[in-house]
């Protein structure tokens, strides 16, 4: 037993738990994260959520996480040119109405919207209130001029109400520029190599990777699922791996990459991105007692006696349920002897 | 050992034949006891049910209390009522489904497809013959599985009109917990029950239900049946009133309101009547099956309180099959106080005599031990024999009476329960029981006292401390148990952490601490010193004295290394070379010698676990004995500073204030550029928390810089032992920035923006959020308290929440990962052979011994 006899290959032991090893090695150091880490340098580790409600939602399969960050590196000239840059992230930085117009205000009686602009903002990002007027007429189909005060007005057919309502709260959710759900970007050098990068505070993908000038072999983000439709699922599990490594690393906290692995692996092995929980990979055992015995007892009881659901037993909640050895470890060995040979030592037992 | 097995259990729902069947008694009387105490024929308590007051005899099997298992009884219902867990099945089903010809909405071009695309066939007459068993087996899993895929709990999508008859289907409504209606119509049991059993075996199968096991008209009950009384005891309080079981009462109230029914209807009651009185039993039947059902109010006790019924009884963590199924009492356990013992080595545990001559381990007489068992019979005093168990499983005390007798009576195959010996194995945990390292077997030593002793080394896998922690011991029973314990759960085979390889049972604090001092340049010690110091590890050669006749401590040190290691790490206090076995250059740290290092694996590489075992525990006892001689002060003058460093204080405090002061001011000219996702408001908040934290930074670097050798404090941080520069900075500078849970600066407070009345409002400075600018040493100014008491707070309530959050973290993440195992050829796969990884971590190396490689190379 002692590992000095074994060859110098550190291998797993056969019938290791490896999946329950993983949970702890995850679940124990659980009460040692706090919210708060001392961050590495970086803005993106000052907006992303860090610590055990990160861990939380990537291991649950939250279709959007709290936080989507996307990473986008430059091809070309790009690289080094901060103009070049600039024009990229213009294309993809999310710019919303709300960030360009102050407040609006509702004329109902005569069903005029009209919109303040923070003209500020409109010169941050290169727009003009007659560009943005324009977009907005395009896109929803209204008239919108813009008047002396540069303010833009939006006329509507309609005198009803609850119709400029909705419109008004509709403009304001507008995208004037960039990608939808890519976010605000900005850009970043990077330290080692110098080369500009950009940030974007979301996870649009799938319209980035189509921009002029972004190196599609290195897209990234911290969204799963963004993942998993661009890319596919080996890359869906990838990014659950880094996403997990990324959090504990933050934390301090020394977890083999292995467990990691194991957990997202778990999750993706099927093809989709399942949970852990209760609507995940717990939900969707095949034993009835060990659904029974996690969630929802009744629920899966009852189920099971309507639709005669068989248990087969393999799995290790259910052989505890009934007292017997569990099927991992040593338990996952069987002895076997031979029909004749049991005769034979029964015979010699016999003579004795 | 295992000698049954079990190859599957499957589910499904009593019929009324089959309740007739098990029951065995009918009962009619909705009483308990009789004036005389007694139980009454035919009421809930009926003899025929079981017994469970002793000397009573059961009137069905004739046995006593303790082994009468128990026997059903029933009730006949003079009305149907529903199974009220199973309406949403009910409802689902009658929605599929023809309200005149009963067929399914669903025509059969469809159902063909269903058949073919999800339904698999049971192996028939004519495959029998060509398949193995294990094919015929995994082709009927299949056949069954996909059936059970089918509908569960979902509406089939249907047409309108019945593509069969033509009816234009009328609306099906249900609402919780047993009322349907079609049409504007309440429906009866009774019509329900007709409808259900009009429906085909085949459109049942399509919908994935299986009529022979699973006929759903059963789920409308006519027969009710009582489980035996021993599911349900009732309790004989001091006052000698009797107190009866939940269920018991329950099963009264539906027996009252049954037998008022029926005389209702024979007497030719109203309608109106019968049938209010038909939906109080359905309510109370419901309440008896889940007094939780949902649009029922709670069925409750005379006190007020809710009676816990059937699903109660399953549900939950105190319910049946989280408490007594999934976890379960033991037997040949013990649990004391544990407390430190430097001389206990770390794969040993001291038990208390007390608690070695209560517990017992097995003694399994063989021809070749008879005498050996003889001999210990014998035995009056400890260690002595305390039962005899018979080759027939009889267990029998041994007494001086009947010693004699029983070494008579000894055969092969009698086991003897001998009390716990030195050497005994033993399992030993400590709850939360979080990893599985919070359950190692240890070696037996008996103490004299009353606590569990351990090794300080051994407290890190436990969690434990000595505070007032009490620890599990359980005495594995079987042979096969004590050997896997000796050759998996050993301590010594748990010193490297499954969770990052690296070693978890090591020495620290004072340990670390004495090494420290001990393998520092320049520590000469006395013969006599060195002769003490060895002597504790039952060394008795001195290693090489140095020419002024004393000799090193790294030398000393080195005399407990294991012969001729190699071995060389880059710490944070310099090189570290051992070479051959000695200690050349550099002095021990936490980085060397604590948790997570090195130097430990290179030991199991080479010399094994025994070796290093023995390593560790003679070097904590080197290390203990030697900071007992050697002597460390951490006192207030440690944390005094001198007029340079608090002029460096006020420098550092000034500057910072000046620089937030000036982000404050390009904030309110609009020149600050904002962080990305942030307002401005918001990135001036960021940007503020970084430099103030900065500050912190700066403060430390100066003290570390400052404080040199002599400082015990710092001597201390450097060896890794105890107190970091954070703790040094704000015992002696200053505490710095106060979070709150969610992380930002201290803010909420009057109405007028501001926290506290002393400070203007508005004001977005270091002092007005939180910033403190004193330290432990000198004390907080009134206002600086009181930010630290909201930072306290504030993180106590947070530790508070997480432990619960991430506890269940950790339920989730070990059930849903519990059935996955490594096979031989390294693929992880789960219970049902699924493979869930080809190559365990994509290179089959155990996490435990991931670093062993690296470090072998050296």
């Amino acid at each position: 037993m002692d590992k000095k006899d074994k060859s110098d290959k550190y291998i797993v032991n056969y019938g290791e738990p490896v999946g329950m090893i993983a949970a702890q090695s995850l679940g124990e150091p659980g009460t040692q994260m706090i919210l708060r880490a001392f961050h590495f340098a970086g803005i993106e580790s000052t907006i992303a959520t860090s610590g055990l409600p990160r861990i939380v939602e990537l291991v649950d399969a939250r279709k959007k996480p709290a936080t989507p960050i996307t990473y986008v590196y430059l091809t070309g000239d790009a690289k080094k040119n901060i103009e070049k840059a600039e024009v990229i992230m213009k294309k993809i930085s999310e710019v919303k109405m709300n960030t360009v117009i102050k407040r609006t205000l509702e004329n109902f009686p005569k069903g005029m919207i009209k919109l303040i602009s923070e003209e500020q903002a409109m010169s941050a990002n290169n727009l003009t209130p007659s560009q943005v007027a324009q977009k907005i007429s395009k896109k929803l189909n209204i008239s919108a001029v813009v008047d002396k005060d540069k303010n833009i007005l939006v006329k509507l057919k309609t005198k009803n109400v609850e119709e400029i309502r909705t419109m008004s709260v509709k403009i304001m959710r507008e995208v004037v520029q960039g990608i939808p759900d890519a976010g605000k970007a900005i850009i970043q050098q990077d330290a080692k190599t110098g080369e500009f990068y950009l940030i974007a505070a979301g996870s649009n993908i799938k319209d980035i990777i189509e921009v002029d000038g972004v190196d599609r072999s290195r897209l990234y983000t911290n969204d799963v699922f963004a993942m998993n439709g661009l890319f596919g699922i080996e890359a869906a599990r990838n990014t659950l791996v880094n996403e997990l490594r990324k959090t504990l690393k933050e934390q301090k906290i020394g977890v083999d990459t292995r467990h990691l692995m194991v957990i997202s692996d778990a999750m993706t092995y099927s093809g989709t991105i399942k949970g852990i929980g209760r609507h995940g990979l717990s939900g969707q055992k095949n034993s009835v007692f060990a659904k029974a015995a996690y969630e929802e007892t009744v629920k899966h009881l009852v189920n099971a006696a309507a639709f005669s659901e068989i248990d087969n037993m393999r799995g290790v909640t259910e052989n505890i349920l009934v007292g017997k050895q569990i099927p991992l470890g040593t338990g996952s060995v069987r002895l076997a002897i031979k029909k004749e040979d049991m005769q034979k030592a029964a015979v010699k037992k016999k003579q004795k | 050992m295992q000698a049954e097995v079990i190859n599957y259990i499957k589910f499904g729902i009593v019929s009324p034949e089959e309740s007739k069947k098990l029951s065995v008694a009918k009962l009619t009387v909705p009483d308990t006891y009789n004036e005389d105490g007694y139980p009454i024929d035919g009421g809930l308590l009926d003899q025929r049910l079981g017994v469970i007051d002793p000397g009573l005899i059961c009137k069905t099997c004739g046995a006593r209390a303790k082994t009468c298992p128990g026997h059903f009884g029933h009730i006949e219902l003079v009305r149907p009522v529903i199974h009220s867990e199973f309406s949403k099945v009910i409802y689902n089903i009658l929605q599929s489904v023809c309200t005149e010809c009963h067929r399914l909405l669903i025509d059969e071009k469809h159902i063909a497809k269903i058949k073919e695309d999800v339904l698999r066939p049971e192996v028939d007459g004519e495959q029998k013959a060509e398949l193995t068993q294990v094919e015929q087996e995994e082709k009927n899993e299949e056949a069954h599985m996909s059936r059970a895929s089918v509908m569960q709990h979902k509406k089939l999508k249907t047409s309108k009109k019945c593509p069969y008859c033509g009816t234009v289907q009328q609306k099906f409504r249900f609402s919780q917990p047993t009322y349907f209606t079609l049409g504007e119509r309440k429906l009866k049991p009774d019509e329900i029950r007709d409808m259900l059993s009009k429906i085909s075996v085949d459109d049942l199968k399509v919908i994935g239900i299986e009529q022979a096991v699973s006929n759903p008209s059963w789920l409308i009950l006519n027969t009710l049946l009582v489980p035996p009384v021993n599911v349900r005891p009732s309790i004989t309080l001091e006052s000698g009133e009797r107190s009866e079981d939940d269920l018991t009462h329950k099963l009264v109230d539906i027996m009252r309101i049954n037998q008022r029914l029926e005389q209702n209807i024979n007497a030719g009651a109203p309608q109106i009547i019968i049938d209010d009185l038909w939906e109080l039993l359905q309510y109370h039947v419901t309440a008896y099956f889940n007094n939780e059902t949902s649009g029922i109010p709670p069925a409750r006790h005379r006190s007020g309180r809710a009676l816990k019924t059937l699903a109660q009884r399953l549900k939950g963590k105190e319910g049946r099959f989280r408490y007594n199924l999934s976890g379960k009492r033991v037997n040949y356990s013990a649990r004391t106080v544990i407390s430190v013992d430097p001389y206990v080595n770390i794969d040993e545990v001291g038990v208390p005599e007390a608690i070695a001559s209560k517990l017992t381990v097995p003694f399994y007489v063989t021809e070749w031990n008879m005498e050996k068992a003889k001999e210990l019979l014998l035995n009056k005093n400890y260690p002595a024999v305390l039962n005899v168990i018979t080759k027939d499983g009889k267990r029998k005390r041994t007494m001086d009476v009947n010693r004699e007798e029983l070494i008579k009576d000894l055969v092969v195959g009698s086991i003897l329960e001998r009390q716990l010996n030195d050497g005994d194995i033993v399992l030993f945990n400590r709850q939360p029981t979080l990893h599985r390292i919070s359950i190692m077997a240890h070696k037996v030593r008996v103490l004299p006292g009353k606590t569990f002793r351990i090794n300080y080394c051994t407290t890190s896998p436990y969690n434990a401390d000595f505070d007032g922690d009490e620890m599990n011991l359980h005495v594995p029973q079987t042979l096969e148990a004590q050997a896997e314990a000796r050759l998996l759960m050993d301590v010594k085979y748990q010193i490297f952490s499954p969770k990052n390889g690296g070693a978890i049972i090591a020495n620290g604090e004072d340990g670390i601490t004495g090494m420290y001092f001990l393998t520092k340049d320049n520590v000469y010690l006395s013969r006599d010193e060195t002769e003490y110091l060895l002597g504790l590890s039952g060394i008795y050669e001195l290693p090489s004295a140095q020419k002024n006749g004393l000799y090193l401590g790294k030398d000393i040190f080195s005399v407990l290394l294991p012969k001729g290691i190699n071995y060389e790490q880059k710490t944070s206090m310099g090189i570290v070379r051992i070479k051959n076995g000695r200690l050349v250059e550099g002095t021990i740290t936490n980085d060397t010698y604590g948790k997570g290092n090195g130097l430990f694996i290179k030991i199991a590489i080479d010399y094994g676990y025994d070796v290093l075992r023995d390593f560790i525990f003679n070097s904590s006892k080197l290390a203990d004995a030697y900071i007992t001689l050697a002597g460390v002060t951490v006192g207030v003058k440690e944390y005094e500073l001198d007029e340079k460093m608090e002029s460096e204080r006020v420098r550092i405090i000034k500057e910072t204030f000046e620089k937030v002061n000036k982000l404050i001011n390009d904030y309110k000219s609009k020149k600050l550029e904002p962080l990305i996702g942030y307002t401005l408001r918001d990135s001036l908040e960021r940007i503020i928390i970084t430099e103030l934290n900065n500050a912190r930074n700066k403060a430390g670097d100066i003290l570390v810089k400052h404080e040199g050798d002599g400082n015990s404090a710092v001597e201390m941080t450097k060896a890794g032992s105890r107190g970091n520069i954070l703790n040094l900075e704000q015992m002696s500078m200053f505490l710095g920035q106060q979070a709150t849970l969610s992380g930002g600066r201290i803010k909420r407070g009057y109405y007028s923006n501001r926290v506290l009345p002393h400070i203007a409002p508005g004001d977005p400075g270091p002092i007005a959020h939180g910033f403190i600018t004193t330290s432990y040493f000198s004390g907080m100014h009134p206002i600086e308290l009181f930010m630290h008491a909201v930072g306290s707070r504030g993180s106590e309530v947070y530790k508070a929440l997480l432990t619960g959050r991430s506890g269940y973290l950790y339920r989730r993440l070990s059930n849903a990962l519990q059935d996955y195992y490594v096979k031989e050829d390294l693929s992880v796969r789960d219970v049902n052979n699924n493979i869930i990884q080809t190559l365990y971590g994509g290179d089959g190396t155990s996490p435990t011994e991931s670093r062993f490689a690296e470090i072998e190379k050296g």
